[in-house]
């Protein structure tokens, strides 16, 4: 799943016929004084500010400035472009135009398992959440259109009337138009607002998560995806992501600062099993990270690279199912060219290191690993007659 | 029994390298339960017609290859099961040719990063077919004792460990690949071992789910236990639970969920596998899967660790209850021919070798030429002369030595186009022929007439000082046993016009003062002969020899100074003739004497 900001967002949902506010993303107070001069509506309409970033809750940090004039845009841009927000630099923001409205609605599509759900309530904003049950469905199957008048049945279920009905269920159509023809996986508008000059259905904000696999179809998505939890990718983030997009197989990492437990585990599906027996033994994460589907040595090494240069951390995890094809030989390899480096550059002092691995050549990884030993490395290697995640334990209970 | 795949399972395999390193790995299993290879095709047009060889057991089956799922299944009627490793892109256009196909009733994807529209759309069109779509991202299928698909059980040695050549008790159904393997392991480590165990890959939307599969080993009387390794994301298990809880159920039901560590983790945060993600209003968290499945009824270890023990204790259950008898081992099972490569790292077999080298190796990390690391001779100041010293006389040889080497190529990398060597490359170079081959053609001229005589001359000078012979003994014995001096005579050079390359050498050899018995010799030789005849001449062929000789080189050796430098000059030559980029030429009539017999009729045949 691959998160757009409003921007490139809002764009998509115009390209399929879906009315937004005018608007623009701008990088720096210049630009916008440019484009003032360029765009009528910059200068006659109210505006509101936001800072265009993958942050939670903009209104209370004061990243969302609503009411302005022109002037009073520009000022509020210079105010949020490079304001330092954790890990985090505000680069951009998105100046648009604000839509006079009373009435606030909701719409949004949802991948499900037999297909899709279009969401429809006739309340919006913060309202739509505290009142869940006046959200209304319409299930469609894989592969299934939804037909005017099941668009208009569900419109009418979620309370419109007159006119509205179709003009929601039009809108709602769109949206599905747009979730299916873009591959994404979540499309939602919140609030859709009824413009008083025409009483059109404007769509006032937009949550869009992309299918990333499907890129590969859609050549004018030309923006950059962005994190999904709150914060921006760190540097080490975006070099092993680097690294993933380049090779056979993949290596991920995220940092949790705070955390003094290194997770260098192999595989998707045992790298949360490391993770929860961590928790589970009250330690503390200071990442997540996996490597599989036998990439490449150097991959590793990158990877094992950034596992040890987090600060603080007492213990690296390098656990590990029975591997089905990924040479244990040749990832630890890469694995122990980190240590090494790590090492060399006066790194993991006071750190231990806990390994357990099985799979094609295990016995001379693990050899290799053990070997360690002898160069100074505090260093405990398991092989597959000790249980997973039992190497979390020894870890922890060594505190 | 088991469910899925089985004794009667045939499979083709789409795709290129991925496929065929699968189809290996299926082979080490068949090997293993002695069955024959269960591959039958491969689809992948940019080969069809050709095919890939297998080794199965000490030998190779050629499977063969083909353009379309159809073309497959006409030719090996008896496929019914389609294993797709094409890429993202192309994926769903060939996991439809294959559920299309009415020969092919499974379909598994590989495929890691298929959209998700596009799985959906898979397994919608294999559930209104009545046909099974498994994966995409799949490690694989195996059923214990009679069908692998794909790599799941890993390597061959996994395969004997996790018992996989008899069945056992338990179902295993997994997101993830790597674990699947774990708990196949466990499975035989702390019970019988399984029945059949799917990877139904870690996306938001498999193309089954648990719940088909709890059915089919529902179903499945063999089966007595299933474990269903879950993981945050969607509602897969909370559909098992479901499914577990609605009535009585003769499987047991077993499960871990991952995914715990999420109540402590910035929320959203991405893990491996694709589906692994928390719903937008916190449903499918593991502590609610959890949760689920308990309430349902299933036994749910509170952590991995832990299910290795849960499952002995349901399997000494249904051993107590007689459900299940203690599985029977067979007294021996097949063992996968190891490579030569392999046995001889283990010290089971020798090989006589077929050729032997004294000079150098490459096995490391770059050539040693007689021992020396190429790169440390460089660093230590040592030139192309030592190196010939060391390949073609194995001994360093002293910086005067190699200053004469120097000096000999130099003087000898080329003397213009007219020359045999250099004539024949510029002739093939004007004909457009390639650089090695016009090269060749150059070398080839080098013979007893053209540069070749300083093996021969090195050789007789040799033979007359070895046996302390005066110059008129030698001329005697040569006259009588072998013909003219080789290295005496000059086609053109002669003492009034003498050859100045003869004399540089000559001289600077002679400046160094050391012993020099073979060029001493020869000028010797050359006094006499060039009385004779005044340009019978001691020319460079064998002065070289001579002075090759007094180094210390082997006889064989000498005329490879010649062929190595003149090397040099064809090379320039047909890069020269390259460069101007010459035209095709021929004699001209008037440079050809035609004496062959004028025009005359053809007398009838008889």
């Amino acid at each position: 799943m691959a998160k757009v900001l409003e921007g490139p967002g809002m764009g998509l949902m115009k390209k399929w016929g879906i009315t937004v506010p005018n608007y623009v993303v701008v990088t720096s107070v210049d630009e916008l004084t440019k484009l003032g001069q360029a765009n009528e509506w910059l200068k006659k309409s109210k505006l509101v500010v936001k800072a265009h970033e993958a942050l939670g809750s903009r209104f209370k940090l004061g990243l969302v400035k609503v009411d302005l004039d022109f002037k009073g845009a520009e000022a509020a841009a210079k105010e949020m472009l490079g304001r330092q927000v954790g890990s985090i630099t505000v680069t951009q923001v998105i100046v648009s135009e604000m839509i006079p409205h009373k009435e606030e609605y909701y719409c949004a599509v949802k991948s499900t398992r037999e297909g899709t759900d279009i969401l429809v309530a006739n309340c919006g904003g913060i309202e739509v959440e505290s009142n869940w049950e006046r959200v209304k469905r319409l299930a469609l199957e894989v592969g299934q259109q939804p037909s005017a008048d099941a668009l208009e049945k569900v419109a009418k279920e979620a309370g419109f009337t007159g006119p509205l009905v179709k003009k929601m269920a039009d809108f709602a159509g769109k949206m599905f138009t747009c979730f299916d023809s873009e591959d994404a996986q979540y499309l939602e508008v919140n609030p859709v607002v009824l413009r008083e000059q025409d009483g059109e259905l404007i769509a006032l904000d937009a949550v869009t998560l992309l299918d990333g696999d499907a890129k590969f179809r859609h050549p004018d998505w030309n923006f950059a995806f962005a994190a999904e939890f709150g914060r921006a990718y760190s540097k080490h983030e975006m070099e092993v992501m680097a690294v993933d997009s380049k090779i056979k197989g993949s290596v991920k990492f995220i940092e949790i600062p705070g955390g003094d437990t290194a997770m260098l585990p192999a595989g998707g599906g045992a790298s949360v099993y490391y993770s929860d027996a961590v928790v589970a033994r009250g330690g503390k994460l200071a990442n997540y990270a996996e490597y599989s589907g036998d990439p490449p040595d150097w991959a590793v090494e990158v990877l094992t690279d950034k596992v040890c240069s987090l600060p603080g951390i007492k213990n690296i995890i390098v656990g590990g199912a029975i591997a089905n094809f990924t040479d244990v030989k040749k990832t630890f390899g890469g694995i122990i060219n980190g240590f090494r480096k790590a090492k060399s550059e006066g790194k993991l002092k006071g750190v231990k290191i806990w390994v357990r691995r099985g799979g094609p050549r295990e016995k001379e990884g693990l050899d290799a690993m053990r070997a360690l030993k002898d160069e100074g490395f505090d260093i405990n290697v398991f092989d597959r007659n000790t249980p997973l995640t039992d190497i979390v334990d020894k870890a922890l209970q060594n505190k | 029994m088991s469910i899925l795949a089985n004794k009667d399972t045939y499979v083709v395999i789409q795709g290129g390298v991925a496929g065929v390193n699968a189809a290996r790995r299926m082979a080490e299993f068949c090997y293993l339960i002695k069955r024959s290879l269960n591959v039958l095709a491969f689809v992948y047009p940019p080969d069809a017609g050709k095919s890939h060889e297998i080794p199965y057991g000490s030998g190779l089956v050629a499977v063969p290859i083909y353009k379309t799922v159809a073309e497959a299944t006409k030719n090996h009627p008896q496929i019914n099961t389609s294993l797709v490793y094409i890429g993202a892109d192309r994926a769903m256009k060939g996991g439809m040719e294959a559920l299309d196909d009415t020969h092919i009733k499974v379909v598994s994807m590989i495929t890691e990063g298929v959209p998700e529209k596009d799985a959906k759309i898979l397994g919608r069109h294999a559930t209104k077919l009545g046909k099974v779509f498994n994966g995409p991202s799949s490690i694989g299928i195996v059923s214990a004792g009679s069908c692998r698909l794909g790599v799941i059980g890993g390597a061959f040695d996994n395969l004997v460990l996790s018992k996989l050549y008899r069945e056992g008790s338990f179902g295993v159904i997994t997101k993830s690949g790597g674990l699947s393997n774990e708990i196949i392991w466990i499975c035989s480590q702390f019970a019988d071992g399984i029945t059949t165990a799917i990877g139904i890959g870690g996306d938001a939307y498999p193309g089954t789910d648990y719940v088909s599969y709890l059915e089919m080993f529902e179903n499945d009387p063999q089966t007595k236990a299933v474990v269903i390794v879950g993981e945050m994301g969607g509602d897969l298990e909370e559909r098992a639970a479901e499914w577990y809880g609605a009535k009585k159920r003769r499987v047991k039901l077993m499960a871990v969920v991952s995914g715990f560590c999420q109540e402590s983790l910035p929320k959203g945060m991405k893990f491996g596998h694709a589906g692994a993600k928390e719903g937008l209003k916190g449903e499918g968290s593991a502590r609610a899967k959890s949760d689920a499945l308990k309430n349902a009824g299933a036994i749910v270890p509170a952590t991995f660790g832990a299910l290795g023990p849960a499952i002995k204790e349901a399997y000494q259950e249904m051993l107590k209850s007689g459900l299940v008898k203690e599985p029977v081992e067979p007294a021996s099972l097949p063992k996968l021919p190891k490579t030569v490569e392999e046995a001889m790292k283990a010290d089971e077999v020798m090989v006589a070798p077929l050729i032997r080298t004294t000079i150098s190796d490459d096995r490391g990390d770059e050539p040693c030429y007689d021992g020396y690391p190429a790169s440390e001779l460089i660093n230590k100041g040592y030139e192309i002369p030592h190196v010939v010293g060391l390949l073609w006389d194995k001994r360093l040889i002293s910086k005067q030595e190699a200053e004469i080497i120097k000096r000999i190529m130099m003087l000898s990398a080329d003397h213009g186009p007219c020359v045999s060597g250099a004539l024949g490359t510029i002739i093939a170079a004007c004909a457009g022929i390639g650089m090695s081959q016009s090269v060749a053609a150059g070398l080839i001229m080098i013979g007893p007439r053209f540069g070749g005589a300083v093996t021969d001359a090195g050789r007789y000078f040799k033979y007359a000082v070895d046996n302390k012979m005066t110059v008129d003994e030698f001329l005697v014995y040569m006259k009588k046993n072998h013909g003219p001096v080789p290295g005496i005579g000059h086609r053109v050079k002669s003492l009034r016009n003498p050859d100045k390359r003869v004399k540089e050498l000559v001289g600077y050899v002679k400046s160094l003062n050391t012993k020099t018995p073979c060029l001493d010799f020869a000028l010797e030789v050359e006094k006499v002969t060039s009385v004779k005849k005044d340009n019978l001449i001691l020319n460079v062929d064998g002065t070289m020899a001579a002075v090759l000789v007094d180094i210390g080189f082997p006889v064989d050796s000498l005329n490879g100074f010649f062929i190595l430098s003149r090397t040099i000059g064809l090379i320039g030559h047909w890069v020269d003739q390259k460069r101007q980029d010459s035209r095709l030429i021929r004699l001209f009539d008037y440079l050809v004497n035609y004496a062959a017999p004028k025009r005359r009729e053809v007398p009838p045949l008889k």
